[in-house]
């Protein structure tokens, strides 16, 4: 019995590293997710968006916020890869949980998804705080949009709104056009202009502002017209993505059931754009799309195939790199056309986009500039939604040798002309200064 | 607890309306769909019978046609459970349960062999659960078939042992060894209770009922209660193993409560805003995604409108939001929870009140008249003392035959929220640039807000920007709008926003430019301008860009704020560089070759003169030797010469310079000794000549 404990820790101690990690290019697959709720109701009046994470393979724990043995890690390892917040009214989380711990499990390139609500609570607030965004401070503040709310029988205060202004980018909401607007009701926040690891996916149209629907207003809101986000995404530097909404309604089933008619427009939708906006962009922030990783770095010269261990100036080269994307199942290359390298020494000497074969090679050939030196190859991909490359690699440069120069130059030969003309006159005048009579 | 009433009533909050006044509305075609798609079978059959059951019986009270390979399938696994002879009462009683849907044909043999399995395992229960399924078997039995014998004989015994199990707050327990009660086990328990006194062959004792009845009284005091009138039964959190959460204990509750009002003849006296509190929150939690919620929140609605307490009725608005423009009439249905008719009856709008106020009513008390081809009570027009803005309509129903009085709870008054929108006529829209210390008009140009304006002005920070304009209601009167922003934007992204204020009927707003120099960051130059105004009650709500002002302002002084920041286009920061490409060093610039072979020739020239000049001298090789030794180094010698001028033309073609040290240091040893040799003999000759 003793014996099979034994085996029975040491057979988790050594899986579980590989069983709960963040997201890895060699382990990209199994991965878990505590969902933290105020309520198990919400298990229940969410289900569509928590089925179809789970239909994705994806491995869900439900906890309430305030249990006391949730916990994010164990014994230095974390137990999840992601995390869902759907507990806007949390006070407190209970167990060892609190915003310090969630700002390291981030640090270490986990995922999150926060959704606050109206009335959202300091703590909520002070997440997303540390994600980069700033809720509007009012506590009972919703976003209200007089021109582009949803056409509703039964509510008429203007605070359902059916915003469609994405963000233009086909790896964070999928290739396929979101054709309904999006429901929302809820808290709009702010991005810090200074923040450039914040992106906007959904903003609130022009006519928006963030305010008690209750109250007169006398001061200007803080919060006005598409400067609101309603939906934000954060990519940070360790390739850990987050989204923080203010709307935990728009995850339920009745916005993602309720049909959508945006005010003014006559086209009634069947169905709200909700389903297909949070499952392509919960893909996006589970790494099923825009994660990619580079292998096989290859340069030489031309018509050659090794790879030399440094360059000659005015040599051509070639350079090659395969870039492989994430499908969520398997690496699919990558296409792309502005994939560029850098030859880089304290500046880039050449910039020059790869060209691709559409199978995830990416290639080009230049010259090695007449400058010698410590060089580097570098690639550094930044797009819109996809992870970063970042690839740089040493490699010297040489001058000429200096029996490498050019030997015959034609502008020269006055002078070899002159030099041998000398010599056969000394070899003529040898002969007549010694022998002439 | 407080938390997680809290959570709950996020989600209320999420599925009805925040005000004061609730909405609920009846199931409908939505719950449907939801149905068919939370019930499929994977693979042809439920995972067990419990869940066959419940897909059946949703099926059947949401009138969805059954699909014939489910009632196959389901009668398949019935048979085999019934006829097996190891399954438990729990299996059997789901299995009889799925049966009075389904409708299967059971062997004869197998259905007498299971009522003396049922009535051993009563007699041996010793846990409420065991009490439950057994006696819930047996009911179920006779229900089927007439003429089975599943009479208890010791019906007062069993009555008195389940009893033994409650406690005094009404809650129950589940066995006599576990101390925690539960509102989820009253449920069963009362259930239970009545399937005995239906199964006993005798009456049962009356005092026993009415003890019964006194705990259900007990058990609706520790009812919990949300504030939109929604009311239900909650379980404490003991542990998560037992815990149902709040849609099974009041599901559970509500059934043992319709099962037991169906075997007493008398009335519960209950009261009907409990039950209609309990329908409230069944309609309340929406439609959910949970199938298990799904059936107990049908089942439960089914109870409601089939209980012999009281039906409850509830109104459902096609429309909470009329438009005065439009003529817009109000529309009330009714129906019971499940959405089926109701008797004749009144609709009464008794009041009206405008929301945040608490004044008077608006309106007199009236009639709506009832539309008999769409079953919806419609008061036309609305009366003239309702204007746009959102109010608290109250509702009353009459019944028209007072024996319905009995059967159906009406609720006493609904107040229903109601927005009245409607085209707000906006006029006198003017701006103009005052000056400063004269208030004298210096431009005034007039504005149609509902069209497009390019209206370019220009003023410096002495002078004033006035924006006016007045709006009226459908009604005529003044209407103050939530939403009204003067929107000043400069070239470079800073935006300054202003409420525009209102006195009386005139909105107006006065931009003095020399107290907003420093707020306006001393940018001059051009700000677009741009109003918005704004209403949930407002049909055209406008958002108009009015043209520009030129601003002239004074030169920042030295400590003068920074604008902020604006943000960067996410577009522009990403995307490929330019492209960067090595400008090499030009090649030095070379004459070109002709010119060098035309020099080339010409150094030849000297040569030539040279050679031509020694032919004119009459040179010749009179004084080489004739002796064959010294003739031997004159030649040795001139070869060496030769040798080491050609090794300088090697030289040049392709040795290097060490290459061509060596060889030299070889022929210059040689070149020495010849030479030493003939020049001495040379020289020899030539005093032999000079002595002569």
């Amino acid at each position: 019995m003793g014996k099979l404990w034994l085996i029975c820790i040491a057979s988790i101690s050594i899986l579980l590293p590989f069983l709960c990690n963040a997201f890895s290019p060699e382990t990209p697959t199994d991965r878990r997710v505590l969902v933290l709720l105020d309520d198990f109701a919400i298990m229940s009046s969410h289900s569509l968006y928590f089925n179809a994470l789970k239909s994705r393979g994806f491995d869900l724990e439900f906890k309430l916020a305030d249990d006391p043995k949730i916990a994010l890690q164990r014994y230095g390892q974390y137990l999840y890869d992601a995390l869902i917040l759907f507990c806007p009214s949390v006070e407190r989380f209970g167990g060892s949980i609190d915003v310090a711990a969630i700002v390291n499990f981030v640090d270490s390139g986990h995922d999150l998804i926060v959704a606050a609500d109206v009335n959202a609570s300091d703590l909520i607030r002070e997440v997303g705080t540390e994600c980069g965004v700033d809720f509007d401070e009012d506590p009972s503040a919703m976003v209200i949009d007089h021109i582009g709310y949803a056409v509703s029988g039964t509510e008429g205060d203007h605070t359902l709104i059916a915003s469609d202004d994405f963000i233009k980018s086909d790896v964070i909401l999928g290739g396929k056009k979101i054709e309904a607007p999006i429901l929302f009701r809820g808290i709009g926040h702010a991005v810090s202009p200074a923040n450039s690891l914040v992106l906007k996916v959904l903003s609130a149209s022009p006519s928006a502002y963030s305010a008690n629907p209750k109250s007169k207003l006398s001061t200007p809101p803080p919060l006005t017209g598409s400067a609101i986000s309603l939906v934000s995404i954060v990519q940070a530097r360790n390739n850990a993505r987050l989204l923080i909404t203010g709307s935990l309604s728009m995850f339920s089933n009745r916005f993602f059931r309720s049909g959508v008619q945006k005010a003014g427009s006559q086209i009634k939708h069947e169905k709200s754009g909700n389903e297909q906006f949070l499952t392509e962009i919960s893909k996006w922030i589970f790494h099923e799309r825009g994660h990619l990783k580079a292998v096989n770095v290859k340069h030489h010269r031309v018509g050659e195939t090794d790879e030399p261990a440094l360059y000659r100036i005015n040599d051509e080269l070639e350079y090659a790199v395969e870039i492989y994307e994430w499908s969520g199942t398997s690496w699919e290359p990558y296409v792309a056309n502005d994939v560029q390298l850098q030859f880089y020494m304290m500046s880039p000497y050449v910039l020059k986009t790869l060209s691709s074969d559409k199978k995830g090679l990416y290639s080009t050939s230049f010259k090695v500039p007449d400058v010698y030196g410590v060089f580097q190859f570098k690639v550094e991909h930044q797009k819109l939604g996809y992870t970063s490359l970042s690839l740089s690699k040493q490699i010297p440069v040489r001058p000429y040798r200096h029996n490498e120069y050019e030997r015959f130059i034609p502008a020269a030969y006055p002078y070899y002309g002159a030099a041998f003309s000398m010599m056969a006159g000394f070899f003529i005048f040898s002969f007549a200064h010694l022998y002439s009579k | 607890m407080a938390r997680r009433l809290a959570g709950f009533l996020v989600l209320l909050l999420v599925v009805s309306i925040c005000e004061a006044a609730f909405l609920f509305q009846p199931i409908s075609d939505s719950h449907r769909s939801t149905a068919l798609e939370l019930f499929t079978p994977d693979h042809g059959s439920f995972k067990s019978l419990e869940e066959t059951y419940e897909a059946l019986r949703t099926f059947q009270i949401l009138g969805i046609e059954k699909k014939p390979d489910l009632t196959a399938t389901a009668c398949r696994s019935i048979s085999e459970t019934v006829g097996s002879s190891s399954s438990t009462a729990k299996d059997l009683f789901y299995a009889l349960k799925a049966n009075s849907i389904a409708e299967c044909k059971i062997d004869k043999k197998a259905s007498k062999g299971i009522i003396s399995r049922l009535k051993a395992a009563v007699s041996g229960a010793s846990s409420l659960l065991d009490f439950y399924y057994s006696v819930g078997g047996l009911v179920l039995i006779k229900d089927q078939s007439s003429e089975a014998d599943v009479h208890l004989a010791d019906a007062e015994g069993v009555f008195r042992s389940v009893k033994a199990f409650s406690q005094s707050d009404g809650r129950w327990r589940y066995s006599s060894n576990n101390p925690e009660s539960s509102a989820f086990a009253a449920g069963i328990a009362l259930e239970t209770h009545a399937g005995i006194v239906s199964l006993a062959s005798s009456e049962i004792d009356q005092s026993l009922i009415s003890t019964l009845k006194n705990d259900i009284i007990k058990l609706f005091d520790s009812i919990e209660k949300y504030d939109d009138g929604a009311l239900y039964f909650d379980d404490k959190l003991v542990d998560g193993h037992e815990y149902q959460g709040p849609v099974s204990t009041t599901s559970s509750v509500l059934r043992g409560l319709t099962a037991f009002a169906a075997v007493t003849a008398e009335n519960l006296n209950l009261p009907g805003d409990k039950i209609l509190g309990l329908a409230k929150f069944f309609l309340g939690i929406g439609v959910p995604g949970d199938a298990k919620d799904f059936f107990n929140q049908i089942d439960s609605l089914a109870c409601l409108e089939s209980n012999r307490v009281s039906i409850p009725l509830i109104l459902s608005f096609p429309s909470t939001v009329l438009s005065l423009t439009r003529k817009d009439s109000l529309k009330v249905g009714v129906s019971t929870v499940l959405g089926s008719e109701v008797p004749s009856l009144t609709v009464k709008l008794v009041g009206a009140f405008s929301s945040g106020s608490k004044d008077a009513s608006l309106v007199e008390s009236q009639e709506l008249n009832f539309d008999k081809t769409s079953g919806l009570h419609i008061l036309n027009d609305l009366p003239k003392s309702i204007d746009v803005g959102s109010y608290t309509f109250v509702f009353e129903i009459v019944l028209h035959e007072p024996k319905h009085e009995e059967v159906y709870f009406k609720g006493s008054q609904t107040k229903v929220p109601i927005s009245v929108t409607g085209l707000i006529k906006i006029e006198n829209s003017e701006i103009a640039v005052l000056d400063s210390d004269l208030g004298s008009i210096e431009s005034q140009k007039k504005l149609d807000l509902a069209g497009k304006n390019a209206i370019s002005l220009s003023a410096n920070h002495l002078q004033k920007l006035r924006l006016s304009f007045q709006l009226t209601t459908p009604r005529g009167r003044s209407f103050k709008p939530h939403q009204a922003f003067l929107k000043l934007r400069h070239e470079s992204k800073v935006e300054h926003i202003f409420v525009v204020g209102n006195s009386g009927k005139q909105f107006e707003i006065v931009l003095n430019f020399l107290g907003l120099v420093e707020k306006f960051f001393y940018l001059s130059g051009k700000y677009d301008m741009e109003l918005t105004v704004g209403d949930a009650a407002m049909e055209n709500s406008l958002l108009v860009a009015i043209g520009h002002i030129e601003l002239d302002l004074p030169e920042a002084p030295e400590k003068a704020p920074r604008p902020p920041p604006q943000p960067i286009d996410p577009y522009s920061r990403y995307g490929p560089k330019a492209e960067i490409t090595h400008i090499f060093r030009a090649p030095e610039k070379r004459p070109p070759q002709e010119l060098s072979l035309a020099f080339l020739g010409l150094t030849i020239l000297p040569l030539l003169g040279f050679l031509i000049g020694l032919l004119r001298l009459g040179v010749n090789l009179k004084n080489f030797p004739t002796k064959p030794l010294p003739a031997t180094f004159a030649v040795l010698f001139h070869v060496g010469i030769g040798a080491v001028l050609l090794l300088y033309v090697f030289f040049w073609v392709k040795l290097d310079l060490f290459q061509t040290l060596k060889i030299l240091g070889f022929l210059g040893g040689i070149l020495v000794f010849v030479g030493h040799r003939i020049l001495s003999h040379l020289a020899a000759a030539s005093a032999k000549l000079k002595s002569a």
